[in-house]
């Protein structure tokens, strides 16, 4: 769906159903330079398993318009806002990467209309090589082979494939080349309120999970390990997987998501 | 550059899309020679009919065998994704059938397989999907024939049997100004001596029965999405990017945009016309892939030495080959050499070739190309004997003229049997002077 955000048009995935702001809400958010669709195996899931869906692409991402957000403090209260023109009121937060660090901003404002977080192959900060930053400003698409290059995890190096047929590493490739990946990147690295937002959240209780990936190179799994410890829960690892945990292992992944926030729905 | 893969093309050819399976660790890809798959639970197979988990269902759909086949494809012509099918022209009638609807046109280059001409010109027509036939590399004929109707242009980067090479960045940069995509037929070139897609081309269809296959022994074809082409910007394309009915309105731009044709052809076409490639299929053709790179090498070394050869012979009359004379496109797009097929006439037209062709004990007379094996065809009495004088004379096909797909023979053995042919030949020439007296 599109909705207005900033008066800007902003697309919104639903998982293929019409929006209900009056089910409990999942809110997927995609990583540096990436967009929804990172989220389309389990968007759908939970679209058709009794949850309102919310995955935006953030603003000048794929099919959203407007000028790209410089920090991740921004892209939070942008969240928010984004929820407010949707209606939304509770909402389960999932971050991808950079899109945990939206969450862990976001969260702070969403105050009580918060029913959980996840986070998946991520950490509480995410410093970027200025190499890479300045590769990207230059020559997006050699910055986005060098991340997937780097981000995906032997088995998906090797063509393996969650969908029958296609290439992960294409798919990424054409998203993040033309997305706004240098300033994303550079958020992420400007970013440093991670471990004490995280600690927040957890003397206030909110309900948590966190998801590894064993051969995450981007956001190593220690770092995951230390996010686990601020936010007050353990971290699980799916094993033989890189940091695009959620388009490597839809499956396994959703299976922790969905019996997070079933358990907590219950 | 769009990139799929950072292996090497000999590495992806033997490695990408599998790694031996945990159970028995087959070292080979395993045949999965079934048609279905059995679910965990009734909530798996309702997730995996929704399209809310991947995996496999029904072999005309999927097959594991096959998707191994089609991630290692996508994955040498850099691709977003890709859908095997029973045969090369199976691939282009599923990719038609999914930019096209009743009341569109095509733009096709006229030089092109005759049965792929028929496909356009008739078959299409029923639907009422209209072709418009141009010079592709004449860019004005190109822009002057795109219509407000038109869904793609189509062409073949090495045409078939007249061996033009399609300047493909002038095509993509022509078809792009007006939102059209680039479908190209790319099964004379192989992935190993260009890839269409890092020239502009949109989408990319082959023959598997032909070079990548390489042993006549299986036949199929693959569509590759190049992901790159926004079919949303272009406004021309409802079936990607308004609601799908069928799959509780799924919008595939939305859901899975630089792979929103490949899951479209994957969730309409493979469920609702059922061209499968069949798991066998795939593995012997698997087995051909491997190879490529390597037998590419020969055969297109062949073909340079029969080139030359032929063009010393007397029974010769002309020979043709894109590297003949090449023009900068053609070094451009193939720096390896422009395939190995070549056509020739040999003195004394038709008949003189008949006894050519007649007279040979090595090569095959037969409806095929790309086998290992040297191929020999006359294509006005056999795969464009449909196509008017007209059409054949668009189609760079002269009455004389001999299609030769060159093996990977030791080549003096092809030179002699060669030699055979023209001898029979020019006995034949000599005849017809004698009769006419001149």
């Amino acid at each position: 769906m599109y909705i207005t955000v900033d008066n800007q048009h902003t697309f919104v995935a639903t998982g293929g159903k019409p929006f209900n702001p009056n089910l409990p809400t999942v809110v997927l958010l995609h990583g540096s330079g990436t967009d929804h669709r990172g989220w389309a195996l389990q968007a759908r899931w939970f679209a058709f398993h009794g949850y309102s869906v919310f995955a935006p692409d953030m603003p000048a991402h794929s099919l959203s318009a407007g000028e790209a957000l410089t920090s991740i403090e921004a892209m939070g209260a942008w969240l928010v806002r984004a929820l407010d023109a949707a209606k939304v009121s509770n909402v389960h937060l999932i971050g991808h990467s950079q899109g945990f660090l939206v969450a862990l901003e976001a969260a702070v404002l969403l105050s009580k209309r918060l029913l959980s977080v996840t986070a998946m192959a991520t950490a509480s900060a995410i410093p970027v090589n200025p190499a890479l930053i300045e590769t990207a400003q230059k020559d997006p698409a050699l910055a986005a082979q060098m991340m997937l290059q780097w981000g995906f995890g032997n088995r998906h190096q090797y063509g393996a494939s969650a969908v029958p047929g296609m290439q992960p590493i294409g798919i990424g490739q054409r998203i993040m080349a033309n997305n706004p990946l240098a300033i994303d990147l550079a958020a992420c690295n400007a970013y440093t309120a991670g471990s004490k937002r995280a600690q927040q959240l957890a003397s206030e209780g909110c309900a948590s999970c966190v998801i590894l990936a064993a051969q995450d190179r981007m956001t190593p799994k220690k770092e995951g390990f230390k996010l686990a410890q601020d936010l007050g829960t353990h971290a699980q690892v799916i094993a033989d997987t890189g940091h695009m945990l959620p388009m490597e292992a839809p499956k396994q992944s959703l299976s922790i998501m969905k019996t997070f926030i079933q358990t907590l729905e219950k | 550059m769009s990139k799929s893969s950072f292996l090497g093309a000999d590495t992806i050819a033997l490695h990408s899309g599998y790694q031996p399976e945990s159970d028995h660790g087959s070292r080979a890809v395993p045949i999965y020679q079934t048609t279905s798959y059995v679910f965990d639970s009734v909530d798996e197979a309702s997730a995996l009919f929704n399209v809310e988990q991947g995996g496999h269902i029904y072999s005309r759909i999927t097959n594991p065998t096959v998707a191994v086949l089609e991630q290692r494809l996508a994955a040498l012509e850099g691709g977003a994704g890709a859908i095997c099918t029973a045969s090369g022209m199976s691939a282009l009638f599923v990719t038609f059938f999914s930019l096209c609807s009743a009341g569109d046109h095509i733009v096709s280059a006229a030089q092109i397989y005759g049965s792929t001409v028929t496909l356009l010109k008739h078959t299409l027509k029923r639907f009422n999907i209209d072709c418009t036939f141009v010079d592709i590399n004449d860019q004005d004929a190109l822009a002057g024939a795109i219509q407000d109707n038109t869904k793609l242009v189509f062409c073949e980067s090495i045409g078939n049997p007249g061996l033009a090479v399609s300047n493909l960045p002038a095509i993509a940069d022509t078809a792009h100004q007006q939102g059209i995509p680039v479908v190209v037929d790319a099964t004379f070139a192989t992935p190993y001596l260009n890839n269409p897609i890092q020239h502009g081309a949109d989408v990319v269809v082959h023959s598997v029965t032909k070079w990548i296959g390489g042993h006549g022994v299986a036949v199929g074809g693959v569509v590759i999405d190049g992901g790159n082409f926004d079919w949303l910007k272009s406004g021309r394309f409802p079936t990607l990017t308004q609601p799908y009915e069928p799959f509780h309105g799924m919008n595939f731009w939305e859901e899975f945009g630089p792979a929103a044709l490949a899951m479209r052809i994957r969730c309409e076409s493979m469920r609702d016309i059922g061209a499968a490639m069949t798991p066998h299929n795939a593995f012997l053709l698997l087995q051909g892939l491997e190879t490529l790179n390597l037998r590419m090498q020969q055969h297109v070394t062949n073909a340079q030495a029969m080139v030359a050869w032929l063009q010393q012979q007397d029974a010769v009359a002309w020979v043709n080959h894109p590297d003949i004379n090449a023009d900068a496109h053609t070094k451009t797009l193939f720096p390896k050499g422009a395939g190995s097929m070549l056509t020739f006439g040999v003195k004394g037209g038709r008949d003189a070739g008949a006894a050519f062709i007649n007279a040979l004990q090595l090569s095959s007379n037969l409806a095929n190309v790309g086998d290992s094996r040297t191929l020999v065809l006359h294509p006005g009495s056999t795969t464009h004997s449909r196509l008017s004088e007209t059409d054949l004379v668009a189609a760079g096909i002269s009455a004389d003229l001999i299609r030769v797909s060159v093996g990977i023979e030791t080549v003096k053995d092809i030179q002699a049997d060669f030699g055979l042919g023209l001898r029979a030949a020019a006995k034949v020439a000599t005849a017809q002077l004698a009769q006419t007296g001149t």
